[in-house]
Parts: structure tokens; sequence; C-alpha cells
């Protein structure tokens, strides 16, 4: 059992899970980087952790989509251990790719692995997009944004494919929308830059049914520490810290 | 093995942004009859295998709808289906072949992808040349044609033998023609010796030997020109001069390295790929990336890159078809394409971009592709060991392939209009990915002590980085263990092959088989390609032959360096001379077009395309203010994690100046990037420089300048006590077309790395508070308007530079700053440069959403439009609370306030010049790049 609270789940390409650690640190918990490849060959289990995250990045270099690589492995070769992992409802955050993984893997936003439920899109520019933006967090219950309704949030965004498209026909809908891209009167939005990449509804970040998993577009660990523009995104980390020690 | 039944997958996305961004791009590149493109892609699969299985791997029905034949109609246009060449493999393979095991798919066997365009609108051979232009790279890429059935999907294609070359008995005529004909580019004196060794040695050598001397010797690998005219001993001994303490690894390494703090070195290196950027931008800019970024994993035992920089000179983006170069191609495209270059690559590579620079001179016919990588390691793996007999040469990343053979060589001459179809070859290919790979792992292997030294494959591939390594030792290769991409290579390719992402890595024998665990662990393939030995002698075997055995002294020792001469240049010079605004609408006009200047305007369409804040150390990046627009001119990072520490670096750069006067071009640059740390709080005394020259292909005039800028910057940078540590130069500069050449103007591009113990004292550029007094500290000389943008868009390049500083005034000048910082007596500042005060005055209104009354002092008085956009470079602009005064030791100039109102008001002597509001000045300045990217 890893003496860790979380794992920060990292393949080749992955470029962000050091920043997260750090994040993940300051806000008081502890966090352990753990390769795709040891969770595959069985050096690692997702159940010696209590929470997990996926990073940012361009994992196997997004070949054939972004996250699918990633997605499938997790979906087709870890699907016991992230079952367990998901009824166990322990707290999973996917950032960037990270939502992209668990977008392409099925786990959100229906939490299906193998089947998916909603996809993003590239961006409405249709390039990369490296922004300072402003959030709106929704009163859509959830773990990380627990007592943030209503409060707007400044941090980066990075990304090529970041605008959500949600399987008609899913149960989940199109999950719960928890952060919305908006203006600087709080106010989604779906014009751009303020909304990077053409969300609908200006939607950035995406719950399941249970609020125990958030995947979001923007990066939060990069407005964490004190030599960052911004802190908010810490908000997220210290509600997961507050989840780990509330139990 | 015999061929299995080939699957395809065709896969159409129901709503494509790709697709839609060519068609715009065609269309401006002269498709005008282009009314749609389609792509559509298709999947190869080899093997007995379930299409269903594989899928959701291959496709997502939420956004692509798929068949196993093709969905396009040919009746609505041409198709250009577009695949790898038969003996190179897909990128995509691995990830194919991984993702099907994962789904429990064990009979694929082999994969490959195409793309289908279809071009509506098009005629069949119209399409096929558009694709050719833009769409592969046919060194590796192919059209597949209609109908054309793969036989097996697995790589197939057969060497060249190895054959000698011998030239005895050659004349010197001979020689020089054959040298040509071979893309060796080696001048008849290196020939010479080569005969001459033939000789020695009795017996020809190998077409591999003859090509490994060609590549060692060449310009840009030996730097023959600088040698000879003595000017890497001239800049190094300046340096090693200064002795400065915080100064780690100099010159020697892949970079250069300063130590930071807690045992941190971090590291710098520039370098340019002007040649293969020239002729295919987007390959040529995207390794630009990826050879900068190795060089910073090559430094000591393997630093951690942590934030780069793009500089692009091209000629100007605007020009019509008619008024570029034949045989060159359209800047335009060169920017547009290095521009979609640094976003593929860099980002990626989860390398925070800090300065992207783009600037135009007439003279950059052939362009400027400068790169920087900044790096972090601990001091303790800063310097290398030596190689020691028996250690293994461990060569890690990508296989190696047919791109970017004689890219050395080439590199080293001139360009002509004939370059861009005979040396296509020379331009690598970039896979990010390969290269993030090892990118994570070399840390972990140093800091298990795999890594004896360890060193990057860039110009002459294996063959120089296995030569260089085992120059003091001898080396011993194997070339069939070499991993291939392309079945096709005989030995000599595989020694000079330019194969992007791989390094070198010298491995103690015990170490060997962790280091091959923690690869596996991170997915990077590795070789054992031969070993160091006590031979002094670089060897390779191949086939079971020995295909090289030369004398490392022959290959380090013997290379002719020929004399250069120097002859003053003749600098036809006229003066500036530019009519004074005197009216509203004539002050409206100089602004209007000072703004919307290339070298001014907003170039965030740009970049905003590069990711600026992965690995979350960024504390300044290239843009700021309110609104996350405004250029910063610096760039600050805080590499520890949870530590205050940071890294402040600026780059510096002025075709126009070194136009007029290269050796005063050379110093003003190194006090604009000096300056432009300062005065946001950073003491130059924690400070060091890289410098890259880019200068045209030597003859006289070209060498005298040289000289002037290196004697220059090496005498500037001795009295001021900053180190130059790492450098690069490119000789190369100069673009041949039909009679005419045209030559870069003398370039020197210098960057400042530096440390601060607190990024939060960083003071910023926007302004802060109305009522705030605005003051110019330093010198100021109205009618110095040369090489300035001012001049510039009057069509004048003038013939005096703005030059008041000498190290001792610049020296008071810094300490006033520093003094001033340390006491909290300004709250904004910003370095004068291009575009002069007045740039300055709407970048920090612009950024703070205040305005500014600018009340002209007496100073002005000789010409109030040259005091406004005179480049006085070394000065600053200051904004210091309203109850506060400025003293020190340099001349002060007061000049107004921050106001309220979001306008600029221009006031000399009681009365108002003129006035704008912010919002019309800021859509001006936002305009030019942002069409130039339409």
């Amino acid at each position: 059992m890893s003496q860790a609270e979380v794992a920060i789940l990292y393949a080749p390409g992955t470029n962000c899970h050091e920043e997260t650690a750090a994040a993940i640190g300051l806000a008081g918990g502890t966090s352990e980087l753990v390769l795709l490849r040891d969770l595959l060959d069985g050096r690692t289990r997702l159940g010696d952790f209590r929470a997990a995250v996926i990073p940012g990045g361009f994992a196997y270099g997004d070949h054939l989509g972004a996250g699918r690589i990633f997605g499938t492995m997790l979906a087709a070769c870890l699907r016991d251990q992230l079952t367990e992992f998901l009824e166990a409802r322990k707290p999973l955050l996917g950032v960037c790719n990270g939502f992209q993984v668990l977008a392409d893997s099925g786990i959100l936003s229906a939490r299906t692995p193998g089947k998916r439920s909603m996809a993003l899109l590239e961006n409405q520019s249709g390039h990369f997009e490296d922004r300072k933006i402003r959030l709106v967090v929704s009163d859509e219950p959830s773990m990380w944004t627990d007592g943030l309704a209503g409060q707007v949030l400044e941090m980066p965004v990075g990304h090529g494919e970041g605008r959500p498209l949600f399987c008609e026909t899913s149960p989940a809908g199109s999950g719960r929308a928890t952060l919305r891209y908006c203006d600087a009167h709080g106010r989604p939005t779906e014009r751009y830059p303020e909304n990077p990449n053409g969300a609908p509804g200006g939607v950035a970040g995406i719950a399941d049914e249970t609020g125990m998993i958030l995947g979001l577009m923007p990066h939060p660990e990069r407005a964490a520490l004190p030599a960052h523009y911004s802190q908010d995104g810490l908000k997220l980390f210290k509600n997961l810290v507050k989840w780990l020690r509330g139990r | 093995m015999a061929a299995m039944a080939i699957h395809s997958v065709y896969a159409l996305f129901k709503d494509d942004p790709e697709a839609r961004n060519w068609l715009a791009f065609f269309r401006r590149h002269g498709c005008s009859r282009l009314n749609n493109l389609v792509i559509e892609r298709v999947f190869w699969l080899e093997g007995d295998i379930s299409l269903e299985k594989l899928t959701s791997l291959l496709v997502n029905p939420l956004y692509q709808v798929h068949a196993e034949s093709s969905q396009l109609d040919p009746a609505s246009g041409p198709i250009v289906e577009i695949a790898y060449r038969p003996a190179v493999t897909d990128p995509e393979t691995p990830s194919i072949l991984a993702g099907a095991r994962a789904l429990g798919e064990t009979g694929l066997e082999f994969a490959r992808l195409s793309k289908r365009y279809q071009f509506v609108g098009l005629e069949a051979q119209e399409a096929r040349k558009v694709a050719a232009r833009f769409l592969y790279n046919k060194i590796v890429e192919r059209v597949r044609e209609p109908g054309e059935c793969f036989v097996t999907l697995r790589p197939t294609g057969d060497p060249d033998p190895v054959t000698t070359v011998s030239l005895r008995g050659l004349r010197d005529e001979d020689l020089a023609s054959l040298s040509k004909e071979r893309s060796w580019y080696a001048p008849l004196s290196q020939m010479k010796a080569i005969q001459a060794h033939e000789m020695a040695i009795r017996r020809p050598h190998t077409d591999a030997e003859i090509e490994i001397i060609a590549q060692t010797w060449s310009d840009h690998c030996y730097h023959t020109t600088w040698k000879s005219l003595g000017l890497l001993k001239q800049l190094a001994g300046a340096t090693e001069r200064i002795r400065h303490p915080l100064v780690v690894s100099v010159f020697k390494d892949n970079a250069g390295g300063m130590e930071f703090y807690e045992d941190w070195v971090v590291t710098i290196k520039g370098e340019t790929h002007n040649f293969p950027s020239s002729i295919a931008p987007f390959g040529g800019v995207a390794t630009k990336h990826g050879g900068v970024i190795r060089d910073t994993l090559g430094f000591g035992k393997g630093a951690y890159p942590i934030g780069g920089t793009t500089i692009m000179g091209t000629m100007d983006p605007r020009l019509s078809e008619s008024q570029v170069p034949a045989g060159a191609l359209h800047p335009q495209l060169i920017v547009t394409e290095s521009i979609r270059a640094t976003s593929y690559y860099t980002n990626p590579m989860g390398i925070p971009m800090m300065h992207p620079v783009y600037r135009i001179h007439p003279g950059y016919a052939k362009c400027l592709a400068l790169g920087h990588s900044m790096g972090l390691i601990p001091k303790r793996y800063a310097l290398k060991d030596a190689p020691r007999p028996g250690d293994v040469a461990l060569l890690i990343g990508g296989e190696t392939g047919r791109d970017g053979i004689h890219g050395a060589t080439a590199s080293s001459t001139g360009m002509t209009g004939e370059t861009l179809e005979k040396e296509s070859a020379a331009v690598q290919i970039g896979h990010p990915i390969t290269e993030r790979r090892f990118t994570t792992a070399i840390p972990v292997l140093r800091d298990r002590e795999c890594i004896r030294t360890i060193t990057d494959l860039g110009a002459g591939g294996i063959s120089c980085a296995a030569g260089e390594m085992g120059a003091a030792t001898g080396v011993a290769l194997e070339l069939d263990a070499v991993p291939l991409k392309d079945r096709s290579l005989t030995a000599w390719e595989i020694l000079l092959s330019e194969s992007q992402e791989r390094m070198l890595i010298c491995v103690p024998p015990e170490k060997l088989d962790e280091s091959k665990e923690i690869l596996g662990r991170y997915e990077v393939n590795c070789a054992v390609i031969g070993h160091f030995t006590s031979s002094h002698r670089l060897e390779a075997t191949w086939r079971g032959a020995k295909v090289v055995n030369m004398e490392m002294d022959f290959l380090w020792e013997s290379c002719p360096i020929d004399p250069v001469a120097a002859a003053k240049p003749s600098r036809p010079l006229k003066p500036a001379q530019i009519p004074q605004p005197k009216t509203q609408t004539e002050w409206s006009g100089a602004i209007n077009r000072l703004l919307s200047h290339y070298h001014c305007t907003d170039q965030s369409p740009a970049g905003s395309r590069f990711d600026t804040t992965v690995q979350g150390r960024t504390t300044i990046g290239p843009y700021g203010g309110r609104n996350h627009r405004m250029p910063t001119n610096i760039a600050v990072s805080a590499p520890l994690h949870g530590k205050s520490y940071g890294v402040i670096t600026t780059v510096a750069l002025n075709p126009f100046y070194g136009e007029i006067d290269p050796a005063t071009m050379a110093r003003l640059m190194i006090i604009e990037a000096i300056t432009k740390a300062v005065v946001a709080g950073a003491d130059y005394r924690e400070m060091v420089l890289c410098d890259n020259f880019y200068t045209p292909r030597v003859q006289p005039d070209v060498a005298w300048n040289l000289k002037a800028m290196v004697a220059e910057i090496s005498d500037f940078s001795e009295k001021i006590g900053v180190p130059f540590i790492s450098g690069k130069d490119s000789s190369s500069g100069t673009f041949e077309s039909r009679g005419r050449r045209i030559d870069v103007p003398p370039t020197l591009a210098v960057a400042a790395l530096g440390r601060v113990p607190d990024v939060k004292k960083i003071v910023t550029k926007e302004f802060k508070r109305t009522g705030n007094r605005l003051a110019l500290v330093g010198f100021q000389d109205a009618t110095a308007l040369g090489g300035t943008v001012y001049a510039d868009c009057h069509g004048q390049r003038g013939e005096r530079l703005f030059d008041k500083y000498d190290a001792g005034s610049i020296h008071r000048l810094w300490e006033t700053l520093l003094a001033l910082h340390k006491q909290h007596r300004y709250v904004s500042g910003s370095a004068v440069a291009e575009g002069g005060v007045f740039l300055r005055v709407f970048e920090a209104a612009f950024g703070s959403g205040l305005g500014a009354k600018v009340q002209l002092p007496p100073e002005a008085d000789a010409r109030y439009d040259g005091f406004l956009f005179g480049e006085f470079t070394g000065s600053v602009l200051l904004e210091i609370p309203a109850d506060s005064k400025l003293d020190g030791d340099v001349p002060i100039a007061m000049l107004g306030e921050v106001t309220p109102d979001a306008q600029i008001v221009l006031e000399a002597g009681g009365s108002t010049l003129w006035r704008d509001s912010l919002s019309n000045l800021s859509t001006i300045w936002s305009q030019n790049f942002r069409e130039v990217m339409e």
C-alpha cells in the first residue's frame, strides 16, 4: 500500500504531472507519480490510492485522437481496478488531456468504461489556444467544487481539443456542468476568446452523477503556487484534501 | 513471412476544423478555385483480425463516420492519397499495435495510415501540385496511386552496398566538382587533405569515411570560418578573464550553465536552423525546437528543459509574389508554417514558450530561424565525465531514417534558387512524442548514475555524436544494431542520418541493465550500438565488414583551415530625412504607422498558439497586464516548485541596426537584453549571455563585420563583467538566385539569463495607478534615428545609431536602477527599444487600461518625434508614485503622468500635439500581424 493518498497517473507524453504534485502538496495532500506502464505491468495498483488525478499533456502523442491510447489502456487493460475505484466512489480528476482520457475511456460523463458518452472536439479556431481565462462555478454538486458555487476562478488553458460533445442517447446526458467559461462579469460565455474553444454553453468542466469525478480543460495546477499569477486552482485541490481528511 | 490479409477502415469527421483550416490556407496561397476540401483518414491493418474489435480504437462514432471502403465520391473532385513510403514506418504504428493488444486483438501484425484529400473544384494535376507543395515530404512520404494495392504493410526495401571512393590522381577541378556533386560542399583544401590521407593509408576511403570527414569538417560542425578568424578564442578568452563566480560551464558543452540556488544550475543554448526552415519551414522549424531542446538534455549529464524561445526573421510577409526572389519561399508561408511548427513541437514537449519574436528584413531571403532552450540540472550533474574504454554507447529514442541526410554540409553553404529541389532530403521530420518520452526518462537515468556522458544527435547524426564523444578514446560502432525506420539505408546513411529525437548515452557497463529497465518503464526505445575503446580510432562495422576505420587525430586535428581575408566594407548609408509631424493628423499618421509596424505590432496571435504556462513554473510569460495581451519583453519563471527563486530571460536582436553599424549593433544588443532584465529588478551581476550570430557566406567585407562584432562584444562583456557562456554561429546567410546575391544583414541575437531571489519582487511594465508620474531615465538623443522602426516606416535606414552608452555609463544606470528597485521607488518599468519611448507608453497603458498624459520635456526640443520614437537602447521608462522623487547619477527627464481615462495625450510647451483613445490605438496595433496570419 502506498503511503501517498493521491495517484498522479502519467504516460509517455503526459507533461503536467510534476506541477500537479506540487499543487496537491501545497494543498496539504500527499501524492505519488504513477506510471501507467507500472499499472499495466502490475508493479502498482490503483486500489493502493484514495484518489487519482490524470494530468495534462499529449499522452502517446495523441495518436488516433486526444486521450485515445491512454483511455483504451485504462478501460481495456485496467478495467477491474478502474471499476473497483469507481465503485468505491474515490475522487478522480482529469485535467486537459486527462479530461480527454476520461471522456475517451467512457468514464465521463456516464461512468461506463469502454463505452463513450462524450468527446472533446477540436477547438472552433482549429488550433491550440494558450489563454488565461475565467471560469464561473455552477451550483451543480461536486466534491471538487464544494463551497465554490458562484465564484469566478482565474486559470490558464492550453489545448487544441476542448469543445465538449455529448452523446444524445447517453443516460448521463451532458453530465453536470460544474465549470463554465465566463466574461469579466461572471456570465457564462460562448464568445471567443473568453471561451477559447467554442464550448456550447461555455462548458469547461464536467462532473459525473456522483460528483466525485471531475474533468476540466483549464489547468488548476498552473494557478496554484504563490509564484503563479493566480492561486484560484488551489481551491480544487484543497477540496480534495478536505475530503480525504474528512474520512 | 507470407503476406496476410489487409483490411481497411475509412473515417470521415462529421465536422472537420483541420480540413477547414487547410481550405482557407490553400485559398490564401493561390487556389482560388478550390471550393471545398474533404479529408478522409484510412487505417490499413494487416493480420487475422476482427475489425469490429478495433473500431473503438481507430474511430469515435460520436464525431466520425466510418466504413470499410472510401466514402468519398470520386466525381466530386480529384483525390490525392498520401502515405508513408513502403520502407518507412508510420509514427502511429506502435500506438495502434499497442492499442490493439490492449483490446485483446493479438492477430494484428502491422498497421499503416494514409490520408485522402479531396480537392473540390481543382483539376487533378493542380491538386497533386498543391499536395506536393504543402501536404507531404517526399523523402518519407508519397502519393498512393488510385487502385494501388498493398502486398504487405511491413517495411520493405534493400540498402545499397558500401563502395569505395578514390580521389587518387584527381585534378583540382575534378575534386571541386565531385565535392559539389556528392553534396559534401568541402572546399578544395579539404578535398586535397582527404586525397593526401588516402595516399597515407594506402587504400581508398569508403563512402562512409569520406561522408564522415566532410560532415565533421563542415562549417556547421567545425566552425571553420570562425576558427580561421580566431573568433571563438577571442570570445571565450573574454569570458575566461571575467572569472564569473556563478558560471559553471562555458562554451564546451551542448549549452552553457550558471549556478542557480540550492545547488541547482540553469542552462541556456540558442541554435539556428536557417537552411531547413528556408526550404521546408514546417519541418525546419519543428526540428529547430527539437534540436535545441536536445542540447539542454545533452548538457552535463542531462538537464531538464524549462523554457524556450522562437525567433524568426524573414522578408516582409506582405510582399507580392513577384517581389519574392525566384526559388525562395514566400515569407508569409515561412512565418505561418513556422507558427504551426512551433505549436506542433513545443506544446507536446511540455515546455513553456517564453519569447516568440518575429522580425523582418529584406535581406532575410534565407530566413533566420533561431530557438533557445533553457534548462535546469542539479549542480552535481552539470559536468560530464569522460567515456572510459569498455563503456557502452547506448542510442535512445527514435529510429534512424532517411531524413536529414547532408543537413550539416548543405546548411554550411549558401542557398540558391535550386537548393529547394536538390537538398530537400536535408530537412528532418520531427515527432515530439518520441523526444518527450526520453525528456521524462533522462533525469531518472541521470539521478540513478547511469549516465557517464550524454549528447544529442543533431547535425551529422551518429557519426558526429559518437565521433565527438569518443574523440579522446576511440569508439567501435556496430551499425547493424541501429534500429531503422527505413530498411533501405546503407552504412554511410545510417552514420549521417539526422533523424530527429535520438540521444547517445555513454553508460558504464555495470549500469546497462538498470538503464534498459528504466528506459523500458518509460517506453523509450534503446539499442547498444557499440562501445568505447582505447584505440583512438573511429571504427564501424556493417553486415560483417569494417566500413569505417580512421584515426581520431585525422578527423579532429587535420582539417585545413583556409585563411579568410577581411576588408572594410563600404556602407552606402544616407542620413534619415524624416519630416516632423506638425498637425494632429500628421501625428496620427506617424503613430499609426509605428504601432502597426511588424516589429511593434501585437504578435500575440502567434504567441497564443504556444503553451506558456505548462510545467507550472511561469510567473511572467510573453504576455501580461490586465488583459494578458501586453508584451512583457521579459520572462520569469520559478523553476523550483514552491520556492520563490526566479530565472529571468530576455532576448534582443535588431537586423536594422546591423545594416548601419554591426559593432555598435552588437553592443546595443547586449545593453538591450540586460537592461530589460535590470529594470524588472534583476541584478546584472547575476546574469550571463548567449550569442547567436547569423552572417552571410564569408567574403572579405563579411569577415570584417564578424571580426568587428566579436571584438566589440568580447571587449564590452569583459568591461561590464557579464560573460557569454554559450553561443553558435551560422556563416551561411546568403541566397543566390538568377545571378543576384542577397545577404542577410549582420545579425546577432543576444539572450540574457539571470537569477532573482524572489519572483514576487519583479516590477512589470503595465501602469499601476492614476496620478503616478512618468520618467525617462538615462540618455536620449532625439536626432539619432538610424535603424529605428520610425525610419523604417519611412522606407529609410539612416546612418547613425543611438550610441550614448559605454561600459561606464551603462554600469551607472544599472546601479541606479537596482538601488531604486531595492527602495521600491518605481512601480512599473520597461526598457526603451524598438518603437521608442512611445511604444512603451502605449503598451504600459494598454496593459493597465489606464491612460497617459505625456508632457515632452525640454530635452525633446531637438525634435519631438525623435524623442518619442528614437530608440534609446539602455534607457528606461519608469512610473513613480506621485509624491516620490527620483535621483541618481544619471539623466532623468520627467514625462508626465498616468491618467484615469483610457487615452494617450502628447503635450509640448503647454499645448496638445495629439491625442487618441486606447481603443483606437489598440485596434491599429492589433491588425498587422493578425492579417499576416489570416
